[in-house]
């Protein structure tokens, strides 16, 4: 016990000590009633796939050059209600269909007689996918050009406003694929989806995408139990303050001396600079019950470069994939143990980026054998990268079941980090019970956007799904719903209203 | 953008097979897209550029001796457009600053950590833990090459607060001198003066013009020359004013072009420009491909100055006995060296593995990217984007499952239909090199398909036709494409930027020196940065 009185006089050294507290007198009192009523917490996971391949029906596959016809592998290929059974892209949830309820059949609008940006309609998409789809999708706001940008909020940010004071961490933004692998081009806007008010360029969230850099951020404030590691951390935590507050001295002098759009560039680095000083400034999070800084996840998984062939042969692996895989599983693991200590409220994991260039060969071959994930009863490796995949860049491998096989693989990811919180007791319950997670893939299976005629397309806004795992709220997760061709967006704000959301809007959306 | 203008563009048109081309236009754009306040024949706006992920492991390893490319690791990827240096789209973020404190962090620790280099780093030896004279002189002799200008009695007294944490009596903390100093290294890393190039300047003969100061230019040499900090040398005539004179920086530019850095910085500039920075083989081949294409630039820009126009037209080229075997020419003597390409149908870069293999699909060539590349990037015209209602992404639909690649390409060429109209801009020229596959090797088939001859005939509509990369070459060249193409990428990768149309002048102007000095490359590099506007900046307009 004398250990701990010591301990808190360090904390309460450091605080004296700190410049500027502004986050510190709301966190006191949300620290000390978290025991009490946990607050709620929101998640979106985001695949940058679609739910099929193009040309091919939902129960129809080309698996090693044998075309099937067989139903079970589109994801929401079931019945409604309770106990439906799950599909080849939901088996990693099969221990948690009660956790999670599956909304389906949902479609974003779009103009079929213009392909003018004017003439979207309010929530609607501008008639080109990719770009097309991702502001409607994400923020419930239009898109006009073929731009990856929100034109409004998203809806983790929403939350993450909702929070603003009340945690180290506005929000947890991250994203598993670091790079975009095709040579002679780049991401593009490809690599955001989370944004800040307003929505636009400037309101884009970059994510995190060293998982070695978010432990760190997230996890190098709290205070060692022992006491001598306690007084090397008040060290250091002073040495990073000083370091910082050097850097920060600096800013008159140069902002200063530079024209308008410079002073602008520079204002913006301080800003963040200041916000990552006031961030460690503030009281550190004290590591209690299910709360723990996770073990330090090491060196990240090195950068695959572009994707390596030859002539014609095959995508190899090794290659245009950087082991999304772990990098994916750490960062559900540092939102989980973020959620748990209450360092965010709101957290946005990009699997794979928008219209992802992935190689998608290590996950076909590792299905099954990658922790989590479940091979399908007809299955065979799959060449090309993620978006090819979905056109049918393989020749003898196309439509659903290789699309539902690497869809299930972004979904493990979503089922691992469903089963942590499940499985870490709070307040009586266990964190999920205060938290909605959800997922969402970039594109449905439908009519194509581009030229609103062709079915069974990957390009499209139609039939999409959305998962809805937690019980924040009082949600009773365990369906499958038939969203009767309801706006994506709605599925969103559900999930938002259940983590505290009090409005009925997202972007042009109402519920 | 300065482009040259297509034809036939009202035309709804189908170019793509990945959806690549045409990305989203994100660019601010200096002086938001309005006229620059100064001619841009005088100075070009500029702005403060962050260093690139390239840039500032280059930066780190030169200033501290770290070799490990944290930026690589821990930043995020820089965007190519297509060059990694544009500081319109350059945002600062959270993670960017989270990053970079981690990075700051463990580069001072591992430059502390290393005996050689700490006692590089630290020109004394500390009397005492708090020994400030000592950490003066470490900081005397470290920042002005961290902040790459002169220091003041006042950056360095900034310091002194970390020698706090060298002499704090603390029982449980091995703290000592080089606390301080390791503190300080991570300070100097996160000082955006150090991440960025600022530009501030003096005032000159008209309003929003501004004339550099020496370390300005010394910065704004190194980085185009080295991607990286001046070296001693190049401080040295910063600080003797000899950089404000352009005797002066034709100098330094000369004797900065023999170091090997900047052959490194040829090649970056020629591999994000032509996209074969990353190219899909296995790391022994893209090896042997990149240094293939590595001698031909040193080649022809450096090591035998004269028309750069050989790189498009050189008649032999750089290859080992493993890379001759791959390709079928003859091997060299001596195991590596120039081997002829008569008879081949190939000629300078665009016979390269590096180049054939770039704007592939992952397994296999794309005509139509093919085609863009030549008209993007070695014709600098702008390729329109597939209207809305066509799904680029996905091949052509109507004989999707023809067996041959030429069949399957039937509906771009179908004048009847709408894509014909753009794709007759790309897809025959990608048609014209059909013979090459992806791997740089001849063939006569489609892969495995015995039956699908390729005929190889190409054309690039309005100029010529041609058959492989030689006679591409020649008509490129022949036409005046590639020497004005070259200028403009130049030009964007110096300037950080996109060119405007506000500088059309100025790239003609450059361009027609290029040609007066018969496409010396090396001479025209010298020049550019001997020239007035090198030393000037424009402010850029809001």
């Amino acid at each position: 016990m004398a250990m701990k009185i010591k301990r808190r006089a360090i904390l309460r050294g450091m605080a004296g000590a700190a410049v500027s507290l502004p986050l510190l007198e709301c966190m006191l009192p949300a620290k000390q009633s978290a025991a009490q009523t946990p607050p709620a917490r929101y998640a979106i996971l985001f695949a940058g796939q679609a739910l099929g391949g193009d040309n091919y029906a939902k129960n129809s596959s080309r698996v090693d050059g044998q075309n099937i016809t067989e139903g079970g592998h589109y994801i929401a290929d079931t019945s409604y209600g309770r106990g439906y059974s799950l599909t080849t892209p939901l088996l990693p949830l099969q221990a948690m269909q009660n956790d999670f309820t599956m909304i389906s059949n949902l479609a974003i609008p779009f103009n079929a007689n213009s392909t003018d940006g004017s003439a979207v309609p309010a929530a609607g998409a501008y008639r080109d996918f990719h770009g097309g789809g991702s502001s409607p999708l994400l923020s419930g706001t239009r898109s006009t050009s073929a731009e990856y940008v929100c034109n409004g909020i998203t809806s983790d940010q929403a939350i993450a406003e909702l929070n603003a004071g009340q945690t180290t961490h506005k929000s947890l933004v991250v994203r598993a694929q670091p790079a975009f692998y095709v040579s002679g081009y780049s991401f593009a806007g490809r690599q955001y989806i989370s944004y800040g008010p307003g929505g636009g360029r400037s309101a884009r969230i970059e994510a995190q995408a060293s998982p070695q850099v978010a432990f760190q951020s997230l996890f190098t404030g709290f205070v060692p139990d022992d006491d001598d590691d306690a007084a090397r951390f008040d060290f250091e935590m002073r040495a990073r303050r000083s370091v910082l507050d050097l850097v920060l001295e600096k800013r008159a002098k140069l902002v200063n001396n530079v024209g308008q759009a410079d002073r602008e560039r520079l204002e913006r680095h301080f800003d963040e600079i200041r916000d990552l000083e006031t961030r460690i400034s503030a009281l550190p999070p004290v590591a209690s019950g299910q709360c723990m800084a996770p073990a330090d996840p090491g060196a990240d998984p090195p950068i695959g470069g572009d994707h390596s062939g030859g002539g014609s042969g095959s995508v190899t692996p090794g290659s245009g994939y950087s082991d999304e895989h772990t990098r994916s599983r750490i960062f559900a693991d540092l939102i989980h143990m973020a959620f748990v200590c209450d360092l965010t409220r709101a957290a946005s994991l990009q699997i794979t980026a928008f219209q992802s260039h992935m190689n998608a060969r290590p996950i076909a071959d590792g299905l099954g054998t990658l922790a989590g994930t479940v091979r399908p009863s007809r299955w065979a490796s799959v060449g090309g990268d993620l978006h090819e995949v979905g056109h049918n860049g393989d020749p003898n491998n196309r439509g659903q079941i290789p699309s539902a096989g690497l869809l299930q693989w972004h979904i493990s990811h979503y089922a691992y980090l469903i089963d942590k919180l499940r499985n870490t007791p709070e307040a009586g319950g266990n964190v999920l019970d205060n938290s909605m997670i959800v997922f969402t893939a970039e594109a449905g299976h439908g009519l194509q956007l581009n030229d609103g005629s062709s079915q069974n397309q990957t390009h499209s806004v139609e039939n999409m799904v959305m998962l809805l795992a937690g019980r924040a709220g009082g949600f009773e997760p365990g369906e499958h719903i038939n969203g009767n061709r309801a706006h994506p967006a709605t599925a969103l704000i559900t999930a938002m209203q259940a983590a505290g959301y009090t409005g009925n809007t997202l972007g042009d959306v109402s519920l | 953008m300065f482009f040259r203008t297509v034809g036939m563009i009202a035309l709804s048109v189908l170019v793509a097979c990945t959806g690549q081309i045409g990305q989203s236009d994100d660019s601010r754009g200096p002086g938001g897209g309005g006229p620059p306040a100064v001619d841009p024949l005088l100075a070009m706006e500029s702005g403060a550029r962050r260093l690139t992920q390239a840039e500032l492991d280059n930066t780190l390893r030169d200033l501290l001796g770290e070799d490990t490319a944290p930026a690589a690791r821990l930043l995020n990827e820089d965007e190519f457009r297509p060059f990694d240096n544009d500081y319109t789209i350059q945002q600062a973020s959270d993670a960017l600053i989270t990053s970079l404190e981690v990075l700051a962090k463990e580069v001072a620790e591992r430059a502390l950590n290393d005996p050689t280099r700490r006692a590089e780093l630290v020109p004394c030896t500390p009397a005492s833990d708090g020994d400030e004279q000592c950490f003066r002189d470490f900081l005397d002799a470290f920042l002005p090459r961290a902040l790459r200008r002169p220091v003041t009695p006042e950056d360095i007294d900034a310091y002194l607060p970390l020698l706090a944490f060298a002499s704090e009596d603390n029982a449980v903390v091995d703290n000592d001198f080089y606390t301080a100093v390791e503190l300080a290294v991570s300070a100097a890393i996160q000082d955006p003066e150090l991440l960025y190039r600022i530009e501030e300047g003096t005032p000159g003969s008209e309003p929003g013009l501004l004339e550099l100061d020496g370390y300005e230019i010394a910065n704004r040499i190194s980085y185009l020359l080295w991607a990286t900090m001046p070296d001693d040398a190049l401080f040295a005539a910063a600080g003797s004013g000899a950089l404000d004179t352009p005797d002066g920086r034709r100098a330094e530019a000369l004797r900065m072009l023999d170091d090997p850095k900047a052959r490194g910085q040829l090649h970056r500039f020629h591999a994000m420009w032509l996209g074969y920075r990353s190219i899909p083989h296995t790391p022994e081949l893209v090896a042997a491909f990149n240094r293939e294409t590595s001698a031909l630039i040193d080649r022809v820009v450096l090591d035998e100055p004269g028309s750069y126009t050989r790189l498009f037209t050189m008649e032999e080229t750089f290859v080992d006995d493993a890379l001759a075997d791959h390709y079928g020419l003859p091997r060299p003597d001596g195991g590596e060296g120039w081997v002829s390409y008569e008879g081949t149908g190939r000629a300078g870069i665009l016979g390269h593995g590096t180049l054939l293999a770039a704007f592939s699909k992952f397994e296999d060539t794309s005509p139509t990217q093919r085609g863009i590349l030549v008209r993007t990037r070695l014709m600098c015209e702008d390729v329109p984007r597939p209207p809305p209602d066509v799904d680029a992404d996905q091949p052509p639909q109507g004989a999707m499952d023809a067996l041959c690649k030429y069949d399957r390409y039937a509906e771009h060429r179908d004048q009847s239909s709408s894509c014909a109209g753009c794709h007759s801009l790309v897809d025959p020229i990608g048609f014209g090199l059909e013979n090459f596959d992806i791997a740089g090797r001849y063939r006569e088939h489609d892969d495995g398909l015995p039956e699908c001859i390729i005929e190889g005939f190409g054309e690039i509509v309005g100029i010529g036709e041609f058959s492989g990369p030689g006679e591409l070459s020649e008509l490129l060249v022949e036409n005046d494409y590639v020497d004005a193409c070259a200028v403009q990428q130049f030009m964007t990768f110096a300037l950080g930027r996109e060119t405007t149309d506000y500088e059309a002048a100025l790239l003609q102007e450059l361009t027609e020196s290029f040609r007066a000095g018969n496409h010396d490359f090396k001479a025209f590099i010298v020049d550019f940065i001997a020239s007035d506007r090198f030393a000037r900046r424009a402010e850029e307009r809001l």
